[in-house]
């Protein structure tokens, strides 16, 4: 199993205890795994696929990758719509991009809307992520194209957007960790960021109570769903497939989703569940009301020219 | 022990052809051995590196794509800003490598050749620069020169500094930082290696200090040029500094259209190779520079009548600028990445508006006690040591095979082709060169024979020692550049066996570069990050993966904790290296480059 999920190894432990299949995991960051799925095309050696975004499965899908499987759990109406129409891939949890996180002991102005940041107050204030480094960072600026002009104009509109924003002196730092830290040295005062990542930033703070950094966080219209994803390989031996369906029910079983809560407290495990009668973690706010899907068959294949146009464009 | 009666040196090539034949004979590389050395350099080397090359043109033959033959990679290659890439990669490699090789012979001259204070110190802060993991120095620069940073918040303001570090400027000065260790290693062991009667010679022949520094100089051109082509090979391959400080800068290097090509999925395998073609051209021009630079000299300076060179006494000034400039030195490459371990792993929320700032070591214990298995350090520390000793025992004895090769005398194809293989293997990127790895070993015929090497720790352990042996084999060439056949020949001579002479001649002047070898190859080893990412026996964590993990899962206190540990453990290693080299070799092998005081 290819996993860069933070409560993989206690998954898979719990798996095995569970059913007697023994799992060898190789945990590692998006980037690496995706890098060997893709130089082994010709020789996959894989079974399950576990990442955030779903836009890499898309590409693995149309290249007749992915075995399709629907496990027999009924997800709710976030997951639902994040299935696929081909089930070549299974998404079993989701976080939103992007959560924007704000120190309200610097700054009482709220943002509603994204058109909001470009306002005077916010001035110099907000920063993000940069594409090319932060996973999750290219599925937030395609959300924002899609919002804003649905899949036709989308990437014209974003671009006038994020242009804006750059005018208004949005600063952009590598990762999601790079941007929390901005907003802790006052660089910053609002972060656009991964929502697991901004609710783990709030368990830390409360754990460290300060006066000077009180963070909050607020979910503007309309958030962008980045599903956890596990995509099985079809090219591998039957037996290694049914195994593979095998971990997909486990996960999407209350016992699980249980695992999947504690193997991370303060990083991935802060997602929110789309598997019914699973509660979030207290920590999480609540599930944002307004919330898109993004059509990952559409918006993957933009991901090169997408982020080049930003590396141009707005990091200068 | 070192004999003492050598014969003069035969210098035609005549004799230089026979002595080579002789060497390699006697010193047991018979025919056999030399075919099982090809060998090993194909599967380590050439299949990787040549396989990946090719997938520019055949994208099918890997199923990156529908083409069996296509020249669109290179198209897409070149359609962006590659070409301004180019020239500013050239600019970069060129630039970091000539600060690297002046500063790594100051360094070298003034530990090697000096009174200076604090020798020993000097040399092993060489050891650490080298260990330092590339992601503190800069990390330690940022939280120095953020707005904000800690200049910013104790009142002084180095806004001039900022913009000229987020620039060319600074993208030189890390990388001539991070090959400074390379130079230094390859210089002071030649240094050592040359006795002080060239530079008597000069004197009594009338020549002043400068007219005797330019011989030593012209006597290290190997080890020099050595250093100047792997800081370069280095430097042009650089990925980390071409996708941050060189892209927060807008100066782009030719490694990030391949960065580009790599970081959204499908990945682009057939750009990122049609861009190593560009590297592999940019190690080429190297190679051209550095044989225009040697062409048919001799530098076979050490015989067993090479005298240890005295110390010079540097006068109270000059004792004091070096210290000064040596101690600005270490400030500068690892004064800051110490600051930003500290402040990250000692001290709670140092730079931030979280809660205390109290002193701490719980962060190291949380790592030791393994009480978190999501930071647990000793079982990667463990594996990663384990197989970083097995790579540097392999990369060394190939290491000194390679380097005897290329210093061969005379124009040799092979040695040409190996020189430009293993400089390649270099400028492609660790990314780049371990995806080869996986198209030449994850091939289904090698499944099907039941040989299915991917995944394993063997693999891996190939995959170390083919990124370790470029510079290896770079740190031994200007010793083994020096060593006179006359050595070897008297050895047998007085009647002993090619191995026994090859024992006690060849190897008690090599015992030192050697050791300088094993624990560059080591160190590098132990943090190698991009081949462990992607070579990874599932099950064996090894050291550089942990800690990545651990650092993004936000971790950030032990992560560092983990990072300052296993630098220690380096060191450590590398000081009981030394160690039982003064305590267990013999007195003679330890005369060779001793210099007295």
């Amino acid at each position: 199993m290819y996993s860069a999920q933070g409560y993989d190894s206690t998954m898979t432990k719990a798996f095995t205890k569970a059913t007697g299949i023994p799992v060898q995991l190789d945990d590692d960051s998006t980037g690496p795994l995706l890098a060997k799925v893709q130089a082994e095309e010709n020789n996959p050696s894989w079974d399950v696929l576990w990442v955030d975004g779903d836009t890499a499965f898309a590409a693995l899908d149309q290249q007749g990758q992915l075995l399709s499987y629907e496990p027999a759990v009924q997800l709710n109406a976030a997951g639902q719509s994040l299935v696929p129409a081909d089930h070549s891939y299974v998404p079993v949890s989701t976080t939103v991009m992007a959560s924007v996180i704000y120190n309200s002991a610097a700054v009482s102005a709220v943002p509603t809307r994204y058109a909001d940041l470009l306002g005077s107050q916010y001035t110099g204030k907000v920063g993000m992520n940069d594409p090319s480094q932060s996973g999750p960072t290219f599925p937030f600026i395609a959300g924002l194209m899609n919002q804003l002009g649905g899949e036709s104009n989308g990437v014209a509109a974003g671009e006038r957007c994020l242009t804006a924003l750059k005018a208004n002196g949005l600063h952009v730092f590598p990762t999601n960790g790079d941007t929390l830290h901005a907003l802790e040295t006052g660089q910053i005062d609002y972060g656009m960021i991964q929502s697991s990542a901004a609710t783990g930033e709030l368990l830390k703070a409360a754990a460290q109570p300060s006066a000077a950094y009180v963070p909050k966080i607020v979910n503007l219209p309309v958030s962008t769903l980045l599903p956890g994803v596990i995509g099985i390989d079809k090219n591998r031996p039957t037996a290694n497939q049914a195994e593979a369906e095998a971990f997909v029910n486990y996960v999407t079983s209350a016992a699980g989703q249980a695992v999947m809560q504690t193997g991370d407290p303060t990083g991935d495990s802060l997602f929110w569940p789309i598997v019914p009668g699973v509660t979030a973690l207290p920590g999480l706010p609540s599930f944002p009301t307004s919330y898109q899907k993004l059509n990952p068959y559409f918006w993957g294949p933009k991901e090169s020219e997408v982020n080049n146009w930003f590396d141009t464009n707005i990091k200068s | 022990m070192v004999v003492e009666t050598a014969a003069a040196a035969p210098n035609t090539a005549r004799f230089h052809g026979r002595a080579d034949r002789m060497w390699m004979t006697l010193s047991g590389f018979r025919a056999a051995p030399i075919a099982l050395f090809w060998v090993v350099i194909v599967a380590l080397l050439a299949l990787p590196v040549l396989l990946f090359l090719i997938v520019a043109f055949s994208p099918r033959l890997f199923d990156q794509g529908p083409e069996w033959f296509t020249l669109s990679a290179f198209q897409q290659a070149f359609s962006g800003s590659l070409a301004v890439g180019i020239v500013n990669s050239l600019f970069v490699g060129v630039a970091s490598a000539v600060v690297a090789a002046v500063v790594g012979f100051a360094v070298a001259w003034l530990v090697v050749r000096t009174d200076v204070p604090f020798r020993r110190l000097w040399s092993g802060a060489m050891f650490a620069l080298l260990l330092a993991p590339s992601y503190l120095v800069a990390l330690g620069w940022e939280r120095l020169l953020e707005p904000q940073g800690v200049l910013d918040t104790s009142g002084i303001h180095p806004d001039a500094v900022r913009t000229l570090f987020y620039g060319p400027f600074g993208v030189v000065f890390v990388l001539a930082i991070k090959g400074l260790p390379f130079a230094y290693l390859a210089i002071s062991s030649a240094l050592r290696g040359l006795g002080e009667e060239f530079e008597d010679a000069v004197r009594v022949h009338g020549g002043g200090r400068i007219a005797a520094t330019r011989v030593v100089i012209a006597l290290l051109a190997p080890a020099i040029w050595s250093a100047l082509a792997i800081v370069f090979a280095e430097s042009v391959s650089d990925f980390g500094v071409a996708a941050t400080l060189a892209n927060d800068a807008h100066f782009p290097v030719a490694t990030y259209t391949l960065f580009n090509s790599v970081e959204a999925f499908p990945i682009q395998f057939p750009v990122a190779a049609a861009v190593g073609w560009v590297l592999m051209g940019l190690a080429g021009i190297a190679l051209l520079a550095q044989g225009w630079a040697l062409r048919s000299r001799s530098y076979r300076v050490l015989s067993g009548r090479s005298r240890p060179a005295r110390r010079i006494h540097l006068s109270p000034g000059a004792r004091r600028g070096a210290f000064g400039g040596l101690t600005l030195l270490l400030m500068l490459g690892l004064g800051v990445p110490v600051f930003a371990a500290v402040a990250a792993s000692l001290i709670d929320n140092l730079g931030t508006l979280l809660g205390s700032h109290g002193l701490t070591l719980s962060n190291y214990a949380d790592v030791l006690t393994n009480g978190d298995v999501r930071y647990a350090l000793l079982p990667p520390l463990l594996y990663s040591a384990q197989a970083a000793a097995i790579t540097a025992t392999i990369a060394v004895v190939l290491g000194a095979v390679v380097a005897r090769l290329l210093t061969r005398s005379g124009p040799h194809v092979s040695a040409r082709l190996l020189d430009l293989l293993l400089l390649t293997a270099v400028a492609l990127p660790g990314i780049v060169f371990a995806a080869g790895y996986i198209f030449t070993y994850n091939q289904p015929v090698l499944s099907h024979i039941g040989l299915r090497l991917y995944g394993t720790t063997a693999l891996l352990i190939l995959g170390y020692v083919a990124t370790a042996l470029p510079a290896t084999s770079r740190v031994l060439v200007g010793t083994v550049s020096q060593v006179q056949d006359s050595l070897f020949e008297a050895g047998r001579v007085h009647g002993s066996s090619a191995m026994g002479a090859w024992l006690r001649t060849v190897l008690p002047v090599l015992a030192r570069p050697l050791i300088t070898a094993w624990l560059l190859c080591f160190g590098a080893t132990l943090f190698e990050l991009p081949v462990s990412e992607l070579l990874l026996a599932p099950g064996h964590e090894p050291l550089s993966v942990a800690i990545t993990h651990v650092l993004q899962g936000y971790w950030f206190s032990q992560g560092t904790a983990m990072e300052v540990i296993s630098v220690l453990v380096a060191l450590a290693v590398v000081s009981l290296a030394w160690g039982l080299f003064r305590l267990l070799a013999p007195h003679g092998w330890q005369r060779v480059g001793r210099v007295n005081a």
